[in-house]
């Protein structure tokens, strides 16, 4: 433990200063800071605060699928796994008769398999409304079967109390 | 398990098949016959080798059968394999079809307005619900009034013993 000064642990950070009257008065010590917003660094590289989907072109992909805003899930889903399959028989001729040019056709079939994974990711925004939809759905249920009953209790609690007045008046 | 997840799992399992069978391929496959010149391979190698985990006291159990079963049954497995694995393949690329099929799928601008009607629609039933809460209180604390001016009552025109 004594040689261990290069790799011992650093010292505390010098805040906590601050914080010893915690106990017995709260607001002396500072507030926390606020959470980071936009870009932030991390042992050395950079992260983002907004959840979005990296583009194919952002992780250095070629898109096989065509651009544009309204993109035909299935057709495109569907068309590449024709693809793929095409692929894989074009490896299997490839190995047999010219055995050393495998590599540009095991590429393609990996090209193959990351656009699809990457429009089923693109499907999971519509997946999150989808499920926001029901929640509101099965909430809006609820909130009407609590409005029925209360409106029933209500009722009945009224009509008791006039038997029991009726009751009362007679005797 | 959702749906998309499943088609995840499927191309997955898509790539894992297909990278099993061109492995198994590759390594069960016999060699090629490079020339008429060279005889094919002989199949009675095996009883030379001795079998040092059989400890019965049995040097060669089956002397004569394994040997003449080794290559037929490779050879049956050589021709059987590529189709199973070939079969299994295709199944799984049918099965995925089938899934992306199966997808739920609207537009996002139909998704946007139905979000809005329901929050409307929400916002305006716990309206309700709130009102009613309220009266009902009320109508509880009224009732608690009058059960303890009748308790009260009660217990003063009953005369202690």
């Amino acid at each position: 433990m004594a040689t261990g000064t290069a790799a011992s642990y650093p010292p505390p950070p010098p805040y906590y200063r601050l914080y010893s009257d915690y106990l017995t008065d709260p607001d002396s010590a500072p507030p926390p800071p606020p959470p980071v917003e936009g870009s932030y660094p991390l042992y050395g590289a950079t992260y983002t605060t907004e959840a979005v989907l990296p583009s194919l072109e952002d992780q250095g992909v070629r898109q096989l699928y065509p651009k544009g805003p309204n993109i035909d899930f299935k057709k495109e889903l569907m068309s590449l796994n024709r693809d793929l399959q095409l692929h894989i028989l074009e490896l299997a001729d490839v190995l047999i008769e010219r055995p050393s040019q495998y590599a540009r056709r095991v590429e393609d079939i990996s090209l193959i398999l990351r656009n699809m994974h990457h429009l089923l990711n693109s499907l999971r925004p519509h997946q999150a409304r989808a499920t926001l939809i029901h929640i509101l759905e099965s909430q809006i249920q609820r909130r009407k079967q609590a409005v029925e009953d209360i409106k029933r209790r209500r009722e009945e609690a009224q009509k008791l109390l006039k038997e029991s007045i009726q009751i009362l008046d007679s005797q | 398990m959702d749906i998309i997840s499943q088609l995840q799992e499927q191309v997955n399992t898509i790539a894992l098949l297909a990278v099993n069978t061109f492995g198994t391929l590759q390594r069960d496959a016999p060699p090629v016959r490079l020339s008429t010149d060279y005889p094919e391979p002989a199949a009675n190698s095996n009883p030379s080798n001795p079998n040092p985990t059989n400890g019965d006291g049995n040097p060669n159990p089956n002397p004569n059968a394994n040997p003449s079963a080794n290559p037929s049954e490779e050879a049956n497995n050589v021709a059987e394999q590529p189709k199973a694995m070939s079969a299994a393949l295709v199944q799984a690329a049918k099965k995925f079809d089938a899934l992306v099929a199966a997808l739920p799928l609207s537009g996002e601008e139909a998704q946007l307005q139905r979000i809005a009607e329901l929050q409307a629609e929400n916002e305006a039933i716990g309206l309700e619900l709130q009102k009613q809460l309220e009266a009902a209180d009320l109508e509880m604390k009224q009732v608690q009034e009058l059960f303890n001016h009748a308790t009260d009552n009660c217990l003063n025109l009953k005369k202690p013993d």
